[in-house]
């Protein structure tokens, strides 16, 4: 197998008293996708934002490393610059869409860096010179080519804001997508989702792994995701990971069983697991 | 050593003042979350109303100034918080949940118009009151350089302390404090408990209005010169005193107030007079860039 | 009052007779009119010798009881109805003028272009209505150039004054001290302005919301001071005089002297020339303005300010980084200021640090909200009510501040988003060019 794409190790965050994630460590396989589960509070979202550059770890150290054996060391670098210089991309648990601007739009708005280049930093583009208008040519024909494949096109010139809520999650995935990254984080990409849009998600994912190529860290609540699409699972439980592995692996835990799904509720647990069956 | 004392005291003084209006300004932005530009103008014409009524006061032959003080208060108190309710009832209210700028821009407009309507009624001309309230106290006297209390710096001092002492408990222990503080949080789910949010922001911007125009009246009585310009430095220095304590804490603004009158009183002291204000902006600047909650302000986590 | 009368509503009325309703809120009305009016109109402070006097003109409480009073019962009787408050009626009223707006919007501004290209010669234009014109369109530039700040990036800058005393500073300066040119200097004074935006920007563009509005509103006062009182250099309250008029290629519009513009093209002198000249420098400052900033907007830069203006930890996620996009806006907004400063300073021949106070920023943000945020036609549209008005009043003398304010305080009150609210997105991909909805724009927090 070859290199992971993400190395987490001894991450530890603390806010003042609270410690959020507490010495976590794991790998992501390169074009797999590793999922982080656990209840409520369990420090996922945290997890996410450390990794994506929002918050800084108190302590620990996180590794990318591209396919070319580049590597990042991501609690050293500004959110911003993880995206730009590492390749990782993320969506939000609550939506952050530019709302006013339209689905295409906000797909430009994600290729800012290699348009701003090839503008001459835009001022150079205010005379709108050929070679400029062939490179956002080019940059519509990605965004055209996720639009089709996250099945919005017919909405490109709508205000996102305007876009049904299951739209808007898959336009978020498209615009992520946009920045062309190695590693896609998605912070419940199925809350909220129907059963037959939270399916289409499902085939979406699983595309962006095989067809893509790119590696995908997933938050998740919706075990019928969980466990049908991923390669590898961790598992949170205040902060601190309580078991990893395949979903098989991980649906026959004991302590995941007991701390995700509550041991009170024996019923619920039987009833999970034969969902997944 | 005894000129900065002199100049500790003054400095205190010209807080003070800065300290009451700045509250007026905290109060507003804690609760709807917006600068009220026309502050600054409606101390101005607590100041207006102040010495309008101290001379007719003094004109009908009251002399004890004690009891003319406190009568030009309480009618002052008065006649400003009704400003403060009609520009937050015409102004605001009917921007209440819309766009963010717009009540900043009709809080402008309102500025302007205050300030031509006390021109118009007034006149442009600096008006000015011989002092009323005089002597004061020797602190010390060494080699023929005095440090003097005056007794107007006093009761500056003293009703400032009174008033924020009250304030400070009408915020904590009462039904109106804690509706305030409610709808600080989240103005639809107040109004969902129950909370009356309109008549809330409206005590609001009546109490900040009565703060103004104790502060106009200390005005008027310590520097004795009031035009219809003055609101709108004043307002400004306020503004920048309750951003620099932390806008929306009570003790921010008071403590901001003293700051901003401390670093102009001791700038013009020892460096130049012209450049206070500079002195003054900066100050905020700076502190703003290493604190960018303020001195008391509560610092904000940023939610992604 | 209507405190009073909506709790009154809330409870269990059965018999309400509506002019009794109407009288009490009158009555109530009218007596916060007084007590508005007591102190401020009803006792005027006249100096005398012994010190101040008071004359007292208490018929002036009456008459303000009187009309708030009147006043109040007929609206409340006659249009207000019952429960419909003023409010709801002025924002139906907004939203079917916003319909209106967005087609008209198509044909506006060609007719705006046609007609201001148009204008000096009109027969009825004369010295004034070209003062007037040029009064105009430097508060269009001006606007233009905010809106980069405040419309596109959504960055409130309360002090977008000091970047137009640079430039005209920078004019004034180098053209009295080095005898430069109005054309060499005009580029220059708009990077000197972009620089001074940048210095300022740096560390304060780190603040969110309202921080930044106070110290980009203490940075212009600051700016203000210093030329107020650093007498070597500006010259302090007495400012600069003499400043050079801009020539045509060299050629002057003067009566007498060599190389004079009416000499040279073999017609008669006319004062007026260089009124049509200064008229078409600033069109054309103008215009570049309006193509520069409506092309930034479709360029990357011009998507990140908006998106910033949108959501900002979005966009920091998709790896744009926000400092420098932040100060971009603020310096290419600083430059059209500084352009428009210089133009000022040669226009007036005069300047000194009163024509660079704080409400020159407000009229230059009122302009720019009240023409609709992000809408480059609304903010001329604004700029030629506002200032066009402004001047139109000028017969009013003390009252056309007065009626400023007042104006404004009703224009937002009807129409919050201002005069033109839709967005027009930046690329399509379909055929349709259709309008965003204002409700869906955001208005940004810094």
């Amino acid at each position: 197998m070859s290199t992971p794409v993400l190395t987490v190790e001894h991450m530890t965050m603390r806010f003042g008293g609270l410690v959020a994630v507490d010495d976590l460590s794991f790998t992501a396989g390169r074009r797999q996708i590793t999922s982080i589960i656990g209840p409520n509070g369990a420090g996922k979202t945290t997890v996410f934002n450390c990794i994506t550059g929002f918050y800084k770890p108190t302590t620990g150290r996180l590794t990318l490393t591209h396919e070319n054996g580049d590597a990042f060391l991501l609690e050293r670098l500004d959110d911003f610059r993880i995206n730009h210089l590492a390749k990782v991309a993320r969506t939000f648990q609550n939506i952050r869409l530019f709302g006013g601007m339209t689905v295409l739009e906000n797909l430009m708005v994600a290729q800012h860096n290699p348009l701003m280049l090839a503008s001459g930093y835009s001022l150079a583009a205010v005379l709108w010179p050929a070679s400029y208008r062939r490179k956002e040519k080019e940059a519509v024909e990605l965004a055209r080519y996720w639009l089709e494949k996250t099945g919005l096109i017919h909405r490109a010139d709508e205000a996102a804001g305007s876009l049904p809520y299951g739209e808007q999650r898959r336009l978020e995935i498209a615009r992520a997508m946009c920045t062309r990254p190695v590693l896609l984080c998605l912070d419940e990409p199925a809350a909220g989702l129907n059963p037959k849009e939270s399916e289409e998600l499902n085939e979406l994912l699983v595309s962006i792994r095989d067809d893509e190529g790119i590696s995908i860290l997933l938050i998740e609540h919706d075990m019928g995701v969980v466990m049908k699409i991923s390669d590898h699972i961790v598992v949170l439980d205040y902060g601190r990971k309580i078991a990893e592995g395949t979903p098989e692996e991980v649906r026959n835990d004991p302590a995941v069983i007991a701390a995700y799904l509550g041991v009170s509720d024996e019923d619920e647990v039987q009833e999970v697991i034969h969902e997944q069956h | 050593m005894e000129y900065f004392l002199q100049q500790l005291i003054n400095g205190l003084t010209l807080g003070s003042i800065y300290g009451l209006i700045a509250i007026g300004y905290t109060m507003v932005y804690g609760i709807i979350g917006m600068i009220n530009f026309a502050h600054g103008d409606i101390f101005m014409i607590g100041a207006f109303v102040s010495l309008i009524v101290f001379l007719i006061v003094i004109g009908l032959g009251v002399t004890w100034i004690p009891l003319v003080l406190l009568i030009v208060l309480l009618v002052a108190m008065l006649v400003t918080s009704a400003y403060g309710w009609t520009v937050e009832r015409l102004a605001y209210r009917p921007l209440r949940g819309s766009f963010r700028l717009a009540p900043l821009i009709t809080a402008i407009g309102m500025s302007i118009f205050l300030q031509n309507y006390v021109q118009i009624a007034q006149g442009a001309r600096v008006k000015s009151l011989p002092p009323v309230i005089t002597g004061g106290y020797t602190l010390m006297e060494v080699d023929g350089f005095t440090v003097q209390i005056s007794n107007i710096q006093i009761i500056i001092m003293i009703v400032t302390v009174v008033l924020m002492a009250i304030f400070a408990y009408i915020i904590a222990r009462t039904p109106l404090g804690r509706a305030q503080r409610a709808t600080e949080q989240d103005a639809v789910m107040a109004s969902l408990l129950g909370i009356n949010v309109d008549r809330t922001i409206s005590l609001t911007f009546v109490i900040g209005a009565a703060l103004a125009s104790v502060a106009g009246l200390m005005f008027v009585l310590y520097y004795g010169v009031i035009d219809f310009y003055i609101g709108f430095i004043a307002g400004i220095k306020a503004f920048t005193a309750a951003v620099l304590g932390g806008i929306g804490s009570l003790p921010g603004a008071m403590l901001g107030g003293l700051i901003i009158g401390l670093i102009e009183t001791f700038w013009s002291a020892y460096f130049s007079i012209e450049y206070k204000d500079v002195a003054a902006f900066s100050i905020l600047a700076i502190v703003l860039i290493f604190l960018p909650s303020g001195l008391l302000g509560k610092p904000s986590v940023e939610k992604v | 009052m209507s405190e009073t009368t909506r709790a009154g509503a809330a409870a269990p009325s059965p018999v309400r007779n509506p002019v009794v309703e109407a009288l009490k809120e009158a009555l109530m009305a009218g007596l916060l009119a007084a007590t508005l009016a007591s102190f401020i109109l009803g006792v005027k402070t006249v100096d005398a010798p012994g010190g101040l006097q008071l004359e007292y003109r208490w018929h002036w409480v009456l008459i303000a009881f009187g009309v708030v009073a009147v006043g109040r019962f007929l609206l409340r009787l006659l249009w207000w109805r019952r429960d419909a408050a003023l409010p709801g009626a002025a924002a139906a009223i907004g939203r079917s003028a916003g319909q209106l707006a967005q087609p008209l919007g198509k044909f506006a501004g060609p007719a705006l272009l046609a007609a201001a290209f148009l204008l000096p010669f009109m027969p009825f234009i004369g010295r004034y209505e070209m003062d007037i014109a040029i009064l105009v369109l430097t508060y269009v530039l001006l606007g233009w150039g905010l809106n980069v700040v405040v419309g596109y990036a959504g960055l409130l800058d309360l002090g977008y004054v000091a970047f137009y005393a640079v430039g005209a500073y920078a004019y004034a300066l180098l053209a009295t001290h080095f005898g430069l040119g109005f054309w060499t200097v005009l580029p220059l004074a708009g990077i000197l302005a972009a620089i001074w935006g940048m210095i300022l920007g740096f560390p304060v563009l780190r603040l969110r919301g309202d921080y930044l509005a106070i110290v980009t509103l203490a940075f212009g006062e600051i700016i203000r001071v210093v030329l107020l009182n650093w007498q070597e250099v500006t010259g302090g309250p007495d400012g600069i005089s003499g400043i050079p008029r801009p020539t045509f290629f060299g050629l002057e519009f003067k009566r007498f002297g060599e190389n004079t513009f009416h000499q040279f093209f073999g017609i008669e002198f006319s004062p007026m020339h260089r009124l049509y000249f200064l008229y078409f420098i600033i069109l054309v400052l103008a215009l570049i303005t309006y193509m520069v900033t409506n092309r930034l907007r479709r360029l990357p830069v011009g998507r990140a300010w908006e998106a910033m203006r949108e959501d900002e930890i979005a966009c920091r996620s998709l790896g744009i980084n926000p400092t420098n996009t932040k100060l971009t806006a603020f310096a290419i907004g600083a430059f059209f200021g500084g352009l428009g400063g210089s133009f000022f300073a040669t226009r007036q021949g005069f300047i000194s640090p009163e024509s660079f106070t704080f409400i020159e920023s407000a009229i230059i943000l009122a302009i720019v909200v009240l023409g609709g945020l992000g809408s480059q036609i609304g903010v001329a549209i604004a700029a030629i009510v506002m200032i066009g008005g402004f001047e139109v009043f000028r017969g009013l003398e003390e009252y056309r501040m007065l009626l400023f304010g007042l104006l404004m305080v009703v224009i937002m009150v009807w129409r919050p988003r201002g005069l033109v609210s839709h967005r027009m997105p930046t690329i399509f991909l379909g055929k349709e060019r259709k309008a965003v909805s204002a409700e869906m724009v955001g208005e940004g927090s810094g």
